[in-house]
């Protein structure tokens, strides 16, 4: 006799993740977001990359973006959530233009700061976080992702290691300018309640207030990235005094 | 601060010289606001307190400040000099307890490694950082060129030289005295005990381990003094004259029926919480422990009052300025190492050492203010500074 329903894991997981769903839904809606804007900065990057070897990593690197964009909205659809994104969302926008600024200087130095120290400490903090509270599989795809931002970052920092060495005050004043812009926004992303508005990513209030539903916060989500782009800056050599003072800065 | 650090220090680049490294905490959120006010600068709103407590435990340990300290030494033509840097554990203040031991050695350790890694010759360890790691250095990061000092020897040597001038104060003969010592068994409390015993009249030892205190107890006796020891300060069947809080006490009220009505008592714990109390009114407390830089402090940012949250200027932990002074006699060593291994000779040795930079006994005081009646220029009560500032709770350096 055939069962009426089958009971597969994805509808058991869709179903005990039913009440939790719409907060998985502005998560992945972030995570998305987060991925296709990572994936338009490669590819812009590999506009100004002389070095074919250079364009054809930028390039690999937006497609692997776009896989993660990818595999967020599965995981949606697998706790029957339709995933929606929008990298013209407030904070998105101004993350975008920050890097499109670097691009349109040619600046490729400056686009590994914003995209690789900023704005992957925050996605690599932010997605371990959500894998150690994220259920079965959506957990797991998050502890992955994590694992290979993590790798971009290893990379483009032997880079940026050497350019540092060669003028160390030079480099320390180009992390900083452009961290009183990308991680301003990225702080007031992070922030317990959005002073400037509704985000224009998550589908209806805030998420923030909800995520203690699922054993998370704002403010855990904020310090780990501020842990994370902290290690990173003390990875790079600049001086913990000053990088402390620069996250103290910061609004909250 | 020397121009030359602040200026290089603010273009955002490590310093060449780091003499010395002080790894230390704060003791209170207030402290802990205190310190990211100042960080966050005149233009930027203080952090709200929940903030400051969401912040605080991802903050990774790293080097705050620059630390000048200057020796009286030739002071007219400009004197001797030793640069530092203050590493903070960011040890959060309500996780000084066991249960964040490992935690908490973790960002010990991390602290230690941001002392290597600037290069430092040699680092102290300050508050919790030295207690975690007294008799485990081996659980420190790999050396290289810094070594280590918890600085307890000279604590010891400030503690001693406060009890003895408070004796002097109050007009008590410390021969006849009956000392007790509360964490005699820890480093500062042995070396205390080893130092004082042969000068009082009898000595009370107390502390969790009978073990302990029955060794400490036979070494005492082999020179011929006479010790008492118990785990409950209930056991002892004398009151003592002269207290050394060597371990906190959780209140004051402990010693009430345990010691003479005017007992001196010297709060040498860590944080300090002993306070002059209603229900002791004769007792005298001061803080131990402490010592006074004469010949110049400074911090870039400018931490003063911060990061050394005492009632008169320049005053820092004897642990802290075990490693300045050291460092202003170019004696890069691991001068107090390990648990139980402070004699008299030691602490006169690094004594001798602070003095001759003019590092000396801070005035004493507690947390109502100043014991002394008098007060000569150098050791001025800071008026100007808040309550919470008085209080040496919270205080670092």
């Amino acid at each position: 006799m055939e069962p009426v329903i089958s009971l597969n894991s994805s509808a058991i997981q869709c179903t005990s993740l039913s009440s939790s769903a719409p907060i998985w839904q502005d998560v992945l809606a972030q995570a998305i977001t987060g991925e296709l804007l990572a994936a338009m900065n490669y590819t812009s990057l590999s506009e100004i990359c002389d070095d074919p070897e250079e364009v054809a990593d930028a390039l690999e690197h937006a497609a692997g973006e776009r896989g993660h964009a990818a595999a967020f909205a599965a995981e949606g659809r697998k706790i029957g959530v339709e995933v929606s994104s929008n990298v013209e969302g407030m904070h998105w926008k101004r993350l975008r233009e920050a890097f499109m600024h670097c691009i349109a200087e040619r600046d490729f130095i400056g686009c590994l700061m914003v995209h690789e120290i900023m704005q992957e400490s925050f996605a690599v903090a932010s997605y371990s976080r959500l894998a150690n509270v994220g259920p079965g599989s959506l957990g797991k795809t998050f502890a992955r992702i994590a694992a290979e931002e993590e790798e971009h970052v290893d990379h483009a920092m032997a880079i940026l290691r050497a350019e540092r060495a060669q003028d160390v005050q030079r480099f320390d004043e180009k992390v900083h300018r452009l961290h009183l812009d990308v991680m301003t926004t990225l702080a007031k992303m992070l922030a317990k309640e959005c002073k400037d508005g509704h985000c224009e990513v998550c589908h209806g209030n805030c998420v923030k207030p909800s995520l203690f539903e699922v054993s998370l916060s704002a403010a855990a989500l904020r310090g780990a990235s501020l842990e994370q782009y902290l290690k990173t800056l003390d990875m790079l050599g600049l001086p913990g005094e000053v990088t402390l003072a620069w996250v103290a800065q910061l609004p909250v | 601060m020397g121009g030359a650090v602040a200026s290089v220090a603010g273009r955002g680049q490590t310093i060449e010289q780091v003499d010395f490294a002080l790894v230390g905490h704060q003791e209170s959120w207030k402290a802990v606001a205190d310190v990211l006010a100042v960080l966050r600068g005149p233009k930027h709103a203080p952090l709200p307190d929940d903030e400051i407590k969401d912040i605080l435990p991802w903050i990774p340990p790293r080097a705050v400040c620059h630390v000048e300290v200057r020796s009286v030494v030739n002071a007219k033509t400009g004197g001797a000099k030793a640069r530092g840097l203050y590493i903070d554990s960011f040890i959060p203040p309500d996780r000084l307890e066991a249960a964040y031991v490992r935690e908490n050695l973790a960002r010990v350790r991390g602290a230690a490694a941001c002392a290597i890694k600037a290069g430092a010759k040699i680092a102290s360890l300050g508050g919790f950082s030295s207690i975690l790691i007294e008799g485990n250095f081996d659980q420190l990061p790999e050396r290289h060129n810094t070594v280590f000092t918890t600085g307890n020897t000279l604590t010891v040597g400030f503690i001693v030289q406060g009890v003895k001038k408070m004796c002097a104060l109050e007009d008590r003969n410390i021969g006849r005295a009956t000392l007790l010592i509360v964490g005699a068994t820890g480093d500062v409390g042995s070396g205390c005990a080893r130092c004082l015993a042969p000068i009082v009249k009898r000595v009370l030892l107390s502390a969790r381990n009978l073990e302990r205190l029955r060794r400490l107890a036979a070494e005492l006796e082999a020179d011929g003094v006479q010790v008492e020891v118990a785990t409950d300060l209930r056991q002892f069947s004398v009151e003592a004259d002269i207290v050394i809080c060597a371990a906190s006490l959780a209140s004051s009220s402990l010693l009430l029926g345990r010691v003479a009505p005017h007992a001196i008592v010297c709060d040498a714990g860590y944080p300090k919480n002993l306070s002059p109390s209603a229900e002791m009114p004769g007792a005298k407390v001061f803080f131990g422990g402490l010592g006074q830089i004469t010949g110049g402090l400074s911090f870039a940012p400018d931490f003063h009052g911060i990061l050394n949250r005492h009632p008169f200027p320049d005053v820092v932990h004897g642990c802290l300025l075990e490693g300045m002074a050291l460092a202003l006699e170019g004696r890069f060593e691991p001068f107090s190492q390990g648990r139980g291994f402070i004699t008299q000779e030691r602490v006169e040795e690094i004594v001798a050492v602070a003095t001759k930079h003019g590092i000396y006994l801070a005035p004493l005081y507690n947390a109502d203010g100043p014991v002394e009646d008098k007060i000569d220029c150098q050791t001025e009560w800071v008026e100007g500074m808040s309550g919470e500032a008085k209080a040496p709770l919270g205080a670092m350096l």
